[in-house]
């Protein structure tokens, strides 16, 4: 298994009036060629804000603090504009949180997918693009007739499945899905994740799936990062993370959504909510909603490190914590 | 979309009609009204009197002569102007309503596209020294006292430089050693540009089948408007009316050049609005995580859809550009429908004055239907 | 009022009465509000110069007609009047700007200076009154079309829809053409005309916001008739947004009255326009005596662009007051 994308002690920081928000703080991973990962945490930890620094896409005021983000060995953080552009979409597509906004109203749904084919290959021509834009609405489930069609006379899922179309239009190495399924309904949902999952293991292409819901991850990530107030905080493949994971914040996370399957269980919630971002200290983030919060936490940053091979971490209290949260709930 | 129009085009004329109607009950409930006038006038002879109230039916009630006027309409029969008598109003506002047709699209063409490229790169550079100045600047122009800015226009472009006339619509100089007549010209130059509107609408569109790439399409569309262009000029240099032609132009540029700054503040401060609103779209995102170049996003995914609000906004601010088209007219003796409608409010001359009122109307919700075309073809929402 | 309250007993102290609470909490609000508006740089700029002609109006020129330019005057026992005062030392009128006359004389040979300033409240009159009209015809109809609908609301968007299309100056200036018109009455048809517009339209909008919010239902529910839902509950909730358009209508209004009267249809004795129409009548603002005489249209046209351009700019600044996505972080 080779590395395709790695990011390295990634710290972005938003540049407001009051004072710095620590979006993203000391994010490290590696993605591997052919991939699934998943980005799991509550909505305003990072996860969107990492993507947006992976694609180059920050608002005026972010800034790139320090890090790295080797995309086949090239820091994408030293690439000019120009270069950049030659890696957003052919090398890394990206499916966003508001498929329903993120095609133009004014062109042709076919049109904006081309659109991108043509900017990254400009020797394909028009009818060979459309081709092209045929046998991916083929590929996601979509009537190819459609491609003249404008947005609006879309369904919510049918510009989900043209947005993941267009994702696929110029074979990037590695996609990322930021909440890609959202703001459908659930039997949608589930639906466009099987054609999204099995899309990328046809294709053989690397995945960032990033959701607030661990349970739709788990059906298709083979390896699960959990964000916290814009530090990851436990990273490891799927199977790890859900029978042994470490971090109380992971547990609570799991914890809190039902599962259908598995045995009866009362549904535990995390107390509190997340920090101000706004001038972080430098302690556990999480201290304040830990159960198992010592002295230790509340004046020391936990250091993100290997616990055992393949399973990263950061948290003082490394242990099997699930059974423990289980009776902190019972009382 | 020909069941939209047709939609609008009835709605319209209904719109129209009652306009008329209010026109025509205002002239005749005011004190002081058309018959009083009419009795008053001391450019009417007695028998001239008896004809015009004959010919009008004015002595039968009101709702039949609201009828017979709203006919009369129709057939382009307005009535004889008082103070050109015996010229029909039809005849004075058929010379005159082309040069105003003239001076508005021009100028409203010129300030859309140019507020509509500032108001465009501003609101991407949002921040800079330039955006703020040019913010201060372009409200400035909104609010501008419009013969305050036309005074100044001639001020400095016809006494302080010299280069361009004062006033006037042609230079009574030149045309004194000619039989020609003005308006024959006149309409030969509106024509001219009327053609090459058409081709550079033709070209665009036949560029839009020929090519898929932007830039192909770019080439086409500038080659053949530079043709047309350049065979327009080509034959009116050769021709020997040319000069007449060159001399009616000359004075248009600083009537043109006041109406354009009268309603491009407005395009430009419309315009960087919706630019800023729509940067904020998800789509804008898309379009940039694509890697399309920076301009491109602009251009065509940014701009083009912040262009939708700002061509609503046309129709809104449309009566604001006609009051300082009636004033433009006035100060540079430009004889188009505004300039008609003072002096004839001036001369108590009543028929030309509601003919020109009226006309003023109808050229209001004319363009009005024109704007909302072009915003059906631009907003694929609409269309269905 | 004040006396009674300060003079009750302890008991009155801890239970404020509902109006001392109404007029804290109104008093809270207008604080926040106007933190927000100061901060807008234009909105500022807007109020600086309504504030500066209002004081050179209704401070500075009585004071200057009653002392200096009183030794002007035709009758040296009463103040300046700049309609009918004629300077007997100057030969040639009108005269450029000396020290007697800081902006020149007109060719009536009366104080340009003297004629601006009189002419301020009045256009401050003239442009209030007009708006004030609007709005409160704006606001009345269009709550009214949002809270009760159907025909009543279609009649008047649909009127407001004519009335945005009529060609409103040309419009003005027929009318001021058949009628003498003065500067009341044209205030008078400038509120009206505009307050059946485009106003009606945009508060409607406002109040259909409004009208679907709980309270209205939970008002509706413990008894309360329509119109005190209307006057107690909507219209407070879409005053901002009126207050904020009352400042574009006296924009409007100044600008009409001054091409009016510019125009010379107006019945009225001085105005910043009618200034400018009395130099272009006596042939000085034509060819090369525009910039020769540049002091008989450059100060009023000045004026005129000031006063609208300021309470634009107030309107802005209130906007981001009224908009909050137009705010900066």
């Amino acid at each position: 298994m080779k590395p395709i994308l790695e990011v390295k002690n990634l710290k972005m920081y938003y540049n407001t009036r009051s004072g710095y928000v620590k979006a993203a703080d000391d994010v490290s991973f590696v993605l591997n060629e052919g991939e699934a990962m998943g980005l799991v945490g509550e909505s305003g930890c990072g996860k969107t804000t990492t993507s947006m620094a992976i694609m180059r896409l920050l608002a005026e005021n972010a800034e790139i603090i320090s890090g790295h983000i080797y995309f086949k060995g090239k820091d994408l953080l030293k690439l000019s504009e120009e270069e950049m552009n030659k890696v957003r979409w052919a090398g890394i597509s990206m499916i966003f949180q508001a498929a329903m906004n993120s095609l133009n109203p004014v062109y042709r749904v076919g049109d904006q997918i081309i659109e991108a084919i043509v900017t990254h290959e400009p020797n394909v021509t028009f009818e060979e693009a459309r081709e092209r834009v045929a046998s991916l609405y083929k590929l996601v489930g979509l009537d190819p007739k459609r491609m003249d069609n404008y947005p609006h006379e879309y369904s919510g899922g049918m510009k989900q499945r043209a947005v993941i179309a267009m994702s696929l239009s110029c074979n990037p190495d590695i996609i990322i899905a930021d909440e890609p399924t959202t703001a459908l309904d659930v039997i949608v949902q589930d639906m466009i994740l099987k054609e999204m999952s099995r899309i990328q293991k046809k294709l053989n292409m690397s995945m960032i799936y990033i959701s607030h819901d661990i349970a739709v991850i788990a059906e298709v990530a083979e390896k699960i990062g959990i964000m916290y107030a814009g530090k990851l905080v436990e990273l490891s493949d799927s199977v790890t993370i859900f029978k042994k994971p470490a971090h109380p914040y992971t547990v609570g996370l799991m914890s809190s959504f039902p599962s259908i399957k598995g045995e009866k269980k009362e549904l535990v919630t995390i107390p509190g909510e997340p920090p101000n971002l706004l001038n972080a200290p430098d302690s556990c983030r999480f201290a304040p909603r830990c159960p198992f919060a010592t002295k230790e936490c509340w004046e020391k940053e936990p250091p993100y490190e290997e616990i055992e091979p393949n399973h990263f971490l950061a948290c003082f209290h490394p242990q099997n914590l699930r059974k423990q949260v289980s009776e902190y709930a019972r009382g | 979309m020909i069941k939209y129009i047709g939609n609008r085009l009835a709605q319209i004329l209904i719109l129209l009609v009652i306009y008329v109607a209010v026109v025509f009950f205002l002239l005749h409930s005011m004190p002081g009204g058309i018959e009083a006038v009419l009795a008053t006038n001391p450019n009417l002879t007695p028998a001239a009197r008896e004809s015009i109230l004959k010919a009008f039916g004015l002595t039968q009630p009101l709702p039949v002569q609201f009828v017979l006027y709203l006919k009369n309409i129709f057939t382009f029969n307005l009535g004889i102007s008082y103070s050109f008598y015996p010229t029909p109003v039809w005849t004075i506002i058929a010379r005159r309503l082309p040069r105003t047709i003239l001076l508005f699209t021009t100028a409203t063409l010129i300030a859309f596209f140019v507020g509509f490229a500032s108001g465009k790169s501003l609101a991407w550079k949002r921040g800079k020294t330039s955006e703020y100045v040019s913010t201060v600047v372009g409200v400035i122009a909104y609010t501008v006292f419009t013969p305050l800015l036309i005074f100044t226009l001639i001020w400095f472009f016809g006494s302080y430089l010299g280069i361009f006339p004062l006033n006037q619509f042609l230079n009574p100089d030149l045309w004194i050693r000619t039989n020609l007549n003005a308006q024959t010209i006149f309409l030969y130059l509106l024509l001219t540009i009327s053609l090459i509107g058409l081709a550079m609408l033709a070209s665009f569109a036949i560029a839009q089948k020929v090519s898929h790439r932007v830039k192909t399409r770019k080439i086409i569309f500038y080659i053949s408007t530079a043709i047309a262009i350049a065979l327009a000029v080509f034959w009116w240099a050769v021709s020997p009316v040319g000069i007449y032609g060159f001399d009616i132009l000359w004075h248009m540029i600083l009537p043109v050049m006041a109406v354009t700054i009268i309603s491009y503040a407005g395009t430009m401060l419309v315009m960087r609005d919706s630019m800023l609103e729509t940067i904020k779209e998800d789509f804008i995102t898309t379009a940039r995580a694509k890697g399309l170049p920076d301009k491109v996003v602009r251009d065509k995914h940014a701009a083009r859809t912040a262009m939708l609000p700002v061509i609503t906004n046309f129709v809104l601010s449309m009566g604001f550009v006609v009051s300082g088209g009636v004033i433009t007219e006035t100060l540079f003796s430009w004889p188009g429908m505004g300039m008609t409608l003072l002096d004839s409010v001036l001369a108590k001359d009543y028929p030309l004055a509601s003919g020109a009122l009226i006309f003023t109307g109808i050229f209001v919700l004319f363009a009005h239907l024109v704007i909302d075309i072009v915003y059906a073809f631009l907003d694929p929402r609409i269309r269905y | 009022m004040a006396n009674t309250t300060e003079g009750m007993t302890a008991s009155s102290e801890i239970f404020e009465s509902p109006f001392k609470i109404k007029v804290k909490l109104m008093w809270r609000a207008f604080k926040e509000n106007w933190r927000i508006f100061s901060e807008s740089k234009i909105g500022m700029l807007g109020l600086w110069i309504v504030i500066i002609f209002a004081v050179a109006g209704f401070v500075v020129y009585p004071i200057l007609a009653s002392t200096i330019w009183k030794s002007t005057s035709l009758n040296a026992m009463v103040s300046y009047n700049p309609v009918t005062g004629y300077d007997f030392t100057i030969a040639n009128n009108p005269a450029p700007p000396s020290l007697a006359h800081l902006l020149g004389t007109d060719p009536l040979g009366r104080d340009i200076l003297a004629q601006l300033l009189y002419s301020t409240p009045r256009e401050f009159a003239l442009g209030i009154i007009a708006a004030l009209i609007t709005v409160f015809l704006g606001t009345l109809i269009g709550t009214v079309s949002a809270f009760y609908g159907g025909v009543v609301d279609t009649f008047f968007m649909r009127l407001a829809d004519l009335v945005l299309l009529f060609p409103f100056i040309p419009f003005l200036i027929v009318i001021s053409g058949m009628m003498q018109v003065n500067l009341l009455t044209l205030a008078l048809i400038i509120g009206l005309l505009s307050g059946f517009g485009g106003i009606t339209i945009i508060l409607r909008s406002q109040a259909m916001i409004v009208k679907v919010k709980p309270f209205i239902e939970s008002a509706k529910v413990s008894g309360a008739s329509d119109p005190y839902i209307i006057v107690n509950h909507i219209i407070p909730n879409i005053m901002p947004l009126s207050f904020l358009y009352m400042m574009f209508n006296v924009t409007g209004a100044i600008f009409s009255e001054a091409v009016l009267s510019f125009f010379g249809l107006l019945n009225i004795r001085m105005s910043w326009g009618l200034m400018i129409y009395t130099a272009d009548t006596a042939g000085y603002i034509v060819g090369t005596n525009i910039g020769t005489y540049w002091w008989l249209w450059l100060p009023p046209g000045m004026a005129i662009t000031l006063i609208c351009g300021a309470f634009y700019f107030i309107g802005r600044g209130l906007d981001e007051v009224v908009n909050p996505r137009l705010r900066r972080r």
